[in-house]
């Protein structure tokens, strides 16, 4: 019963109050008709006609309300009522005899009852009926088209009266509670809202729609992201342009100028400074809000803290940069190292490696710096570019001491950095390399000695850092290596090249002496045994030939075995280089070959500047004095012997060319290398075994220098020699 | 070929050694007539009859050349080479007379064609004996080619 009774239950509140008022107003019409009904009957019969049609029309209808609000037609229901309110006020109305009906206050009901239903809209529709229909109404009874007014006794007037009083005061009172009830439900949900915003890890905000974005308001949060309290925010509304971070401000106005004038949204990571100059990463989001109308209102953003993300990020990615790096130092340093032990020739070792580092690590500049034998000085040996190629034209080294970089390096044996920044930059003043902001300098260690240096120079301020050095020392190392390995090699070439030279030398001389030793032993023993025949035969004329001619073999071995042994010791005994002018040299050979000059009325002239050299003083004497007693030996017939001794020029090493010319026999140029070979001789018939120029060519070898001649027969011959002076060292 | 002076060629730059080898050729009646050379290029000129020797009758082809090796101005080899690879001269047996023992000297003399290759003993005996087996040998068993100019 009370099922039927009551309307459905509705989720919606609204909607259930609506149902209500529908479903008790149609209930209460059924009641009313039928009220009017017994009422008619009783007090005026005469009104009984008209109250059972009314009836009839208002119960089936308010019966179909109340079915529509059971089936959840609440709206359907409501216009329904509506629509049957204003038919039956109207007709009432019009059969009342007009305007004056206590009745037509019922419209009052209809509109009100339209607004209930649905708000706004079924209220001004309903009204503008009402209105029309009081017009026609009107019009009606001005023209006498109604019947006449029903004169209502005070009574009955006020009981209707009362009767829409009482509707409309319901009405009301439902329209006024779902009005109470929106409101609190927008308080409520406003607050929920609020403290959700409030609530929330992230702060919000809303900024004015002008250029630099005034803000307007900001959530509390703010006070915790940055220290300043929400008031600042508004007091100055430009305070958060004010806290960006110098870094990032740049890239955050231009965003905000674009997003401000395109209207999209706006979002971007950027660093905030607090109040205590802590740096915040925010991520700020922004949307434009609009109106219905669509016209921008404000900026709604929210900032919400992500610096531990990026801290977190940062921190990553500066992992993975410096492994990145490194991995790449390590793979670079260990192909300049693969690279570098390719090749066994210093002189193509130092370029290669200089250039491999520079292109690998894209360093401004790179040089290698190695020790010289006093260890006093460095010298630039390979460097990269142009600038590289004229300091080492220019002959570049620096003193092995504290002052320079590579000097440092190479006295304390450890790595060292100068960078252009912070509380110790470093000016880099080299003329040549302008552009140089940092520079490395690695020790190159060998065995535990250091015997070079190598700078790595960057154009960035701070190219270089501790860790660096552990990768490039690593690479620097393997260097070193390669190129004591370069040395050792380049060193057991010329060995072994010596020691081949010195084997066939052997082999030669073995050969030679084997030879030119056996030859007056056979002298020696064959004109022994005619000794016996001659003295047998009592020749005695024949026994001293033959005995003069033992004595000349024996006088011959001699001589050599003593030239042999002389040859020997050069080279294996040397006495310590001095500096002696030639020209001293000279003058004592000619005092030692004055007799056989001036028995063969040799002329002597020295042209050219004579030298200091810096030599083995007893040696060069035997050279000069070898040079000399030959050209006498072989001036043949010439009738005014002439012997020039002088400088001519230098060599490519700077050093000066001796010579000494004649004007004897000469010599064909296809003898000009034999000559100087082991017992090779040209003219068995001029006293000599062969040793004298292989002496004189060993002396100039050992050193350093070169000897040959220049010669055709019989134009004289000119032996040319070099030896090192004072300045040159090797 | 009875009659016919037996001649010998030696290219020698020791004078006592060609001293040594001439004698006992003579004494022992071996060679009728020993001509010596001092150097590769005087035997050469002999041989090809260049300028001193530009007349042939006075300067016959010898029976055998005894050469040195170590000679001033041509070597020894030099001069086997010009003698073997001359049709006029290579027939003539050469025999290398040489105080080296090294066998880069035996090989190359060998492979220069050279029909013998003799070291000169230290010792008077021995020297005596190489040269009697030696003129034996060349002049005496050994047919030697018919001589044509």
């Amino acid at each position: 019963m009370r099922q039927f009774v009551q309307p459905p239950e509705f989720d919606n509140d609204e909607t259930r109050n609506n149902a209500q008022a529908v479903y008790y107003t149609s209930a209460g019409l059924i009641i009313l008709s039928l009220g009017f009904i017994a009422t008619t009957l009783l007090i005026a019969p005469e009104l009984t006609f008209r109250s059972v049609l009314l009836t009839s029309v208002a119960v089936p209808t308010s019966v179909a309300i109340m079915v529509l609000i059971r089936y959840r037609k609440v709206r359907a229901a409501g216009i329904l009522l509506t629509a049957l309110m204003w038919l039956l006020i109207t007709v009432v109305a019009i059969m009342a005899g007009g305007v004056s009906a206590p009745i037509f206050f019922g419209y009052l009901v209809v509109i009100l009852l339209g607004g209930l239903v649905s708000r706004g809209g079924t209220s001004i529709i309903a009204a503008a009926i009402c209105i029309a229909t009081s017009i026609g109404i009107a019009y009606a009874e001005t023209n006498g088209m109604l019947p006449p007014p029903i004169r209502y006794s005070p009574f009955a007037r006020v009981t209707i009266y009362i009767f829409f009083f009482v509707i409309a005061m319901m009405l009301q009172s439902i329209n006024s509670r779902n009005m109470k009830r929106l409101l609190r439900q927008t308080r409520e949900s406003e607050k929920r809202y609020k403290s959700l915003l409030e609530n929330i890890p992230a702060t919000t905000y809303i900024n004015s729609l002008d250029p630099n974005a005034s803000t307007l308001y900001v959530s509390p949060q703010i006070e915790k992201l940055l220290g300043y309290p929400r008031e600042a925010f508004t007091d100055d509304p430009h305070l958060w342009i004010k806290i960006l971070h110098p870094e990032d401000e740049h890239r955050v106005m231009e965003e905000n100028q674009r997003t401000t004038e395109t209207g999209q949204p706006f979002e971007m990571e950027y660093r905030l400074i607090t109040k205590d100059q802590r740096v915040v990463w925010v991520k700020d989001e922004a949307i434009l809000v609009q109106d219905e109308s669509g016209d921008p209102v404000y900026w709604l953003g929210v900032w919400t803290d992500i610096t531990s993300r990026k801290q977190a990020e940062e921190e990553q990615a500066g992992l993975v940069g410096m492994m990145t790096k490194r991995t790449i130092q390590l793979q670079t340093a260990a192909e300049v190292s693969r690279a570098a032990s390719a090749f066994l020739d210093l002189n193509k070792l130092l370029p290669n490696i200089v250039e491999l580092i520079r292109n690998h690590f894209d360093y401004y500049y790179v040089g290698v710096f190695l020790l010289d034998e006093t260890r006093d000085w460095a010298s630039l040996r390979a460097a990269t570019g142009e600038t590289g190629k004229h300091m080492i034209e220019k002959g570049h080294r620096l003193k092995v001491e504290g002052s320079s970089m590579i000097g440092w390096c190479i006295t304390h044996g450890q790595a060292r950095i100068a960078l252009d920044v912070g509380v110790d930059a470093v000016r880099f003043a080299n003329p040549h390399l302008p552009l140089t902001r940092s520079e490395m300098a690695l020790p190159l260690i060998t065995h535990g000695e250091v015997i070079g240096a190598m700078t790595i120079q960057s154009e960035k301020p701070s190219a270089f850092s501790r860790v660096d050095i552990t990768a490039l020392q690593t690479m620097a190392d393997q260097i070193a290596n390669a190129i004591e390995n370069a040395r050792l090699y380049t060193e057991r070439v010329s060995l072994n090249r010596e020691l081949e030279a010195r084997n066939a030398e052997l082999e030669r001389f073995t050969y030679t002496v084997s030879h030119d030793l056996r030859s007056p032993l056979v002298t020696i023993r064959g004109f022994l045994g005619y000794l016996r025949q001659d003295a047998e035969a009592g020749d005695m004329v024949r026994f001293e030939n033959d005995l003069n001619r033992i004595g000349n073999a024996v006088d011959r071995m001699q001589m050599l075995l003593n030239e042999l042994l002389e040859l020997s010791r050069v080279g294996r005994i040397a006495n310590a280089p001095e500096d002696v002018p030639f020209e001293d040299i000279l003058r004592e050979v000619m005092d030692q070959l004055s007799g056989p000059l001036e028995a063969r009325g040799v002329k002597l002239e020295v042209t050219g500047g004579l030298p200091v050299v810096r030599v083995d003083r007893i040696r060069v004497a035997e050279v000069v004095q070898n040079l000399v007693s030959n050209a006498v030996k072989f001036m043949g017939e010439q009738p005014h012997p002439l012997i020039e001794i002088g400088t001519i020029g230098k060599d490519t090493d700077g050093k000066p060319i001796f010579f000494v010319r004649d004007n004897g026999v000469g010599i064909e140029p296809k003898y000009h290398e034999r000559i100087f070979g082991l017992f090779n001789r040209l003219d068995p018939t001029i006293e000599g075994t062969g040793i004298g120029l292989t002496l004189v060519k060993r002396i100039i070898d050992v050193h350093g220098g070169r000897i040959w001649v220049e010669s055709e027969l019989g134009k004289g011959a000119t032996f040319l020699f070099t030896l090192p002076t004072t300045e040159d060292k090797g | 070929m009875v009659g016919e002076p037996i001649l010998v060629m030696l290219v020698e730059d020791n004078v006592d050694h060609a001293e040594l080898v001439i004698r006992t050729l003579e004494e022992h009646k071996i060679a009728n007539k020993v001509r010596h050379f001092l150097d590769g290029q005087s035997a050469l000129d002999y041989l090809f009859h260049r300028g001193e020797f530009s007349v042939p009758a006075a300067n016959p082809r010898p029976h055998v050349i005894l050469l040195d090796l170590r000679l001033p101005r041509v070597d020894g080899i030099d001069v086997l080479k010009a003698i073997k690879e001359t049709d006029s001269t290579k027939t003539i047996p050469v025999v290398v007379l040489t105080t080296s023992e090294a066998e880069k000297d035996v090989a190359r003399a060998y492979y220069n064609h050279a029909n013998s290759y003799l070291v000169k003993p230290v010792g008077f005996e021995e020297f005596k004996k190489l040269m009697d087996d030696l003129g034996f040998y060349w002049l005496g068993w050994n047919t030697n080619p018919e001589i044509k100019e």
